[in-house]
């Protein structure tokens, strides 16, 4: 009579939540930037809410265009951050761009994630043949820094899909660009997780009890390996969002019509040897705030889950 | 004993101390000994009864949170506790050589041993570099490593491992220091090496009739390398005395049982072996009176109130309420 | 010693085949290149020709072969954008993206080494912490904001470096040079600072790490004990243990200059290579971005060998893992 197996994998999953609230009261640095992501991303997403988009509706007046922020000589109290070439409102402006930022972040670390996790599982628990071809891709990529990679699919879309693109397309090609550059990372964690957790013994007790390969890959093995994966996560999507800056502000991201902050950095960058700096700096340290954020969080995560460092706390 | 020559090196009181969260916690309690010039000192005790400790704080090089604290320790009349880093650094090497345990990570891969011997070298006497280069292929010779002038050009991992603890040796030697501290000097080698390296370490003693301070956990290197012994438990000397009486007259009961828990043979051929019931205190968590009181099977009320303080007695010395008397182990 | 570099030689070329052959099909199969190399009006007779020329009616293998064996000659096709050799326009642009590279790595080397090895000896002091702080910086800032920042303070509001251009150039014939020239040096001094920054961060903080490291090891406890001064066991026993990591590392970053150069290019106006590859993406211009591909892996591929070339000069015991 096979004796019942007691799958760990339920009662590891609670046991993380309770040490997440625990570790995260030890840790004020980490803390607080974990409030600065969560102050942005409301002022990304609930200032939107409250005013008009500045970029498909004109209700500005080019007489409003270049004034400074408020505090300085020719600065107003209605735009506290001053506006730009066309009269738009700063804060309004960037409320729009940071959510365009952290939307395209998301969907291409999410991307990636499903990608590298997808190829990871397969390579993972099938080994063999397909874990090596898997790998061998995975080596060469590696080759190449991941922005140039992005960049150089970004450029193949473009070129596949002609001149005439709409904004759901551009920011497609964004997200399909860094997510597809990104995956490998994703993909060896997982792996190497799969690999140590597919010779545990629930696994082979789930296989004795005639479960099918993809829902023991699905219901037992995913749980276990995921807390690794999330800190990756966590770490890339800075790294994602900035590639994204970096390719707008190139001109190859996402559109004037739809910015995000990397767009809004190169507009205001025309302007700035003609002294109307305000235009590309706030965007500037906005960006460079949540990705600062958002690296100190997933850096700590990173220490709290180290499996080396597990035992002992 | 009454010695008409002043000790080489003299240890008094000396406590080591390491920071722990909740506190300090002593690691060496007020440990006193002396070593003679010419003599070889064994130090012998269990795992964790302080032996490292003690080698390393004499030449203080005790890895934080270990930290000495107290005592003092003299070296042919310089007292080396009051010494600036700077003059400790030319002690280190210069007078007091140090022989590491283990020899494939004691060595710095990336350099070539001729090399890290010369370094050594001019580092405490002031010679050219030919006339260094010379004394190290002296040394490569003198710890038998053939072929020196090969070897001066070799990098470590390119030697076994009985011959890295050659090299190892003759850095600790290669400056003429007066006292050797070997810790654990065999312990990391293979078992057909371990009694190379003695016959090498004694006879280097012969030779030049420098003092050494030998640490080890294995009686048979006592018995066969030792003048004189200390036997350390918990942080604290147990006794101290010339090795046949530690052997044949054990003093404190606690000696006696680290001999006796040694297998070997008895007069009719077969193997003894008698554990001590229990086992020694760890960091922290000594008991109070003598440490090895709870062990003892002549424990008696006066032994768990107080320390029992190192006694000189004639030729050996030992700190229990009640030793043993004169009878063969 | 023969072996191993055989192999190492093998697989780097079987590496670069594999991409030789990626880069190919974005070619053979994305744009129409008759119609980016043509005028709208050409006759029928043209469109054979060049069909005949490219030989677009060839079959795949055969033309991969034909595209390797031209680029083994140093035909590397038409750009779609200008129709211009690419072979050209690479030669044109190649000196300003490598003289960037090179300031940067000069200022990599006397920067970040000096500020690395002092955080790595003295972690816990006020200087140290405060260089750590800077890497910091270094490492999280987008190379385009840290390039908006130099331009701002030190073109706009100082006035004291040029933002854009590669200053005065002396023509050599086959390499036009900004580098004999003081307005060269003042043009190239921003954007090469901006490429570096990265690079600087990054060794400090990994000869940080890897000192501390060392400076626990066994080893160097040993050499203490034989009375070595401080200066020869951190400059000397410490830090050749820590070549061999360095050295890795700034190999690997180089993928992340050039990446890099392309953004630090565009914000500098420097016409090197990188503002090629960004103009190719813009204009859809498939045989340049090709081209960039092969010549980046090249490149990349090329260090990695030399670096692990040079490992066993080094550290000895490299050899002796290969065996």
């Amino acid at each position: 009579m096979t004796p019942v197996v007691n799958t760990p994998a339920i009662a590891r999953r609670r046991s993380r939540g309770g040490k997440l609230l625990r570790a995260m009261r030890r840790a004020p640095g980490p803390t607080l930037c974990a409030l600065v992501i969560f102050a942005l991303l409301i002022y990304a997403f609930v200032v939107p809410l409250f005013s008009l988009n500045p970029f498909e509706f004109s209700g500005m007046s080019v007489l409003d265009s270049f004034i400074p922020p408020a505090w300085m000589a020719d600065g107003s109290p209605d735009f506290p951050l001053g506006t730009d070439d066309q009269g738009r409102n700063l804060i309004t402006a960037m409320a729009y761009g940071m959510r365009t930022s952290i939307i395209v972040g998301f969907l291409s670390v999410t991307i990636g994630l499903v990608l590298g996790g997808s190829l990871g599982l397969i390579a993972g628990f099938v080994g063999g043949k397909v874990d090596a071809f898997i790998m061998r891709v995975a080596d060469v990529q590696l080759a190449y820094p991941a922005l140039l990679l992005a960049m150089i699919i970004d450029g193949a879309a473009r070129a596949v899909l002609g001149a005439e693109r709409s904004v759901g397309t551009a920011i497609a090609i964004v997200v399909m660009s860094i997510g597809i550059a990104f995956w490998v990372q994703y993909a060896r964690t997982i792996r190497s997780s799969v690999m140590i957790e597919r010779d545990q013994d629930y696994v082979s007790a789930a296989r004795i009890t005639g479960r099918s390969n993809l829902s023991i890959i699905v219901l037992h093995i995913l749980p276990n390996v995921m807390a690794p994966v999330l800190v990756i996560a966590t770490i890339n999507l800075g790294i994602a969002i900035i590639t994204e800056a970096t390719l707008s502000f190139l001109g190859i991201g996402i559109p004037v019509t739809s910015p995000s902050l990397g767009t809004l950095i190169r507009n205001g960058n025309n302007f700035l040897q003609s002294g109307e700096w305000w235009i590309s700096v706030w965007p500037c340290l906005t960006l460079v705030l949540f990705v600062v954020s958002v690296n100190i969080l997933g850096d700590h995560l990173r220490d709290v889950y180290n499996p080396r460092l597990r035992g002992r706390s | 004993m009454i010695t008409s020559t002043a000790p080489l090196l003299d240890v008094r009181e000396l406590t080591v101390t390491i920071n722990r969260e909740g506190g300090l916690v002593t690691a060496l309690d007020k440990v006193s000994f002396s070593i003679n010039p010419g003599e070889v000192l064994g130090i012998v005790g269990e795992s964790g009864a302080g032996k490292s400790i003690t080698g390393a704080a004499i030449i203080d090089l005790l890895v934080p949170p270990l930290k000495r604290t107290g005592g003092t320790i003299t070296l042919a009349g310089t007292r080396l506790d009051q010494l600036s880093p700077k003059a400790m650094r030319s002690v280190r090497g210069g007078r007091i050589g140090f022989v590491f345990q283990d020899p494939m990570t004691s060595l710095n891969p990336v350099i070539t041993i001729g090399q890290q011997l010369c370094d050594t070298i001019q580092a405490h006497l002031k010679l050219s570099g030919s006339q260094a280069k010379k004394k190290a292929l002296d040394w490569l010779d003198r710890v038998g490593l053939p072929n020196p002038d090969v070897q001066f050009k070799r990098y470590p991992h390119q030697l076994s491992g009985g011959m890295r603890q050659r090299m190892v040796i003759a850095l600790a030697l290669c400056a003429d220091p007066m006292l050797v501290i070997a810790d654990e000097p065999t312990t990391a080698l293979d078992v057909s090496v371990q009694a190379h390296i003695l016959e090498l370490l004694r006879d280097l003693h012969r030779e030049s009739n420098v003092s050494m301070m030998l640490i080890t956990h294995d009686l048979g290197v006592i018995a066969k390398m030792a003048d004189r012994v200390a036997v350390l438990y918990a942080g604290r000397v147990a006794e101290i005395s010339p090795v046949g009486e530690l052997f044949n007259a054990p003093k404190h009961p606690y000696t006696r049982g680290l001999i006796r828990a040694t297998p070997m043979p008895s007069a009719t051929g077969e193997m003894r072996l008698d554990q001590i019931p229990g086992a020694m205190p760890g960091l922290g968590a000594v008991p109070p009176g003598c440490a090895f009181n709870p062990r003892c099977f002549k424990a008696q009320s006066d032994c768990r109130a107080t320390i029992p303080p190192l006694y000189h007695a004639e030729s050996s010395a030992f700190s229990c309420f009640h030793p043993l008397e004169r009878v063969t182990a | 010693m023969l072996n191993y570099a055989a192999s190492r030689i093998v697989q780097t070329l079987i590496v670069l085949l594999v991409i030789s052959f990626i880069a190919f099909l974005l070619v053979a199969n994305i744009g129409d290149p008759l119609a980016a190399l043509l005028s709208a009006d050409a006759t029928v007779n043209e469109r054979l020709e060049l069909i005949a020329k490219l030989g677009l009616d060839q079959p795949l293998w055969t033309r991969f072969l034909h595209f390797i064996g031209n680029m083994l000659q140093g035909d590397f096709g038409f750009s779609y954008r200008t129709q211009d050799p690419v072979a050209n326009l690479i030669a044109e642009r190649l000196p300003a993206t490598v003289e960037l590279a090179f300031v940067s790595l000069l200022i990599t080397i006397a920067v970040g080494v000096p500020a690395g090895i002092y955080c790595g000896v003295h972690p816990n002091s006020l200087f140290g912490r405060f260089i750590m702080l800077i890497s910091t910086a270094g490492i999280t800032l987008p190379n385009f904001v840290v390039g908006i920042l130099l331009i701002a303070v030190f073109s706009v509001q100082l006035g004291l470096l040029p933002s854009f251009g590669r200053g005065t150039v002396v023509d050599l014939g086959f390499w036009k040079t900004g580098l004999l020239s003081v307005s060269g040096w003042r043009a190239i001094l921003l954007p090469a600072a901006t490429l570096s920054t990265f690079q600087v961060a990054f060794i400090i903080r990994m000869l940080r790490t890897q000192l501390m490291e060392v400076g626990q090891s066994e080893h160097i406890r040993f050499a203490r004990a034989r009375g070595l001064s401080e200066a020869r066991i951190w400059y000397v026993y410490a830090i050749k243990n820590t070549l061999l990591p360095v050295i890795t590392m700034l190999g690997l970053q180089l993928g992340n200059i050039i990446a890099f150069s392309v953004v630090t290019e565009n914000v500098f106006a420097w016409p090197g290579l990188g503002s090629l590859f960004l103009q190719s993406i813009q204009g859809a211009d498939i045989p340049v971005i090709a081209i960039y591909l092969i010549f980046v892996g090249l490149v990349f591929m090329v260090i990695n060998l030399v670096v692990e070339l040079l490992y066993p000069l080094i550290d000895a015991r490299v050899l002796r893992r290969q065996s």
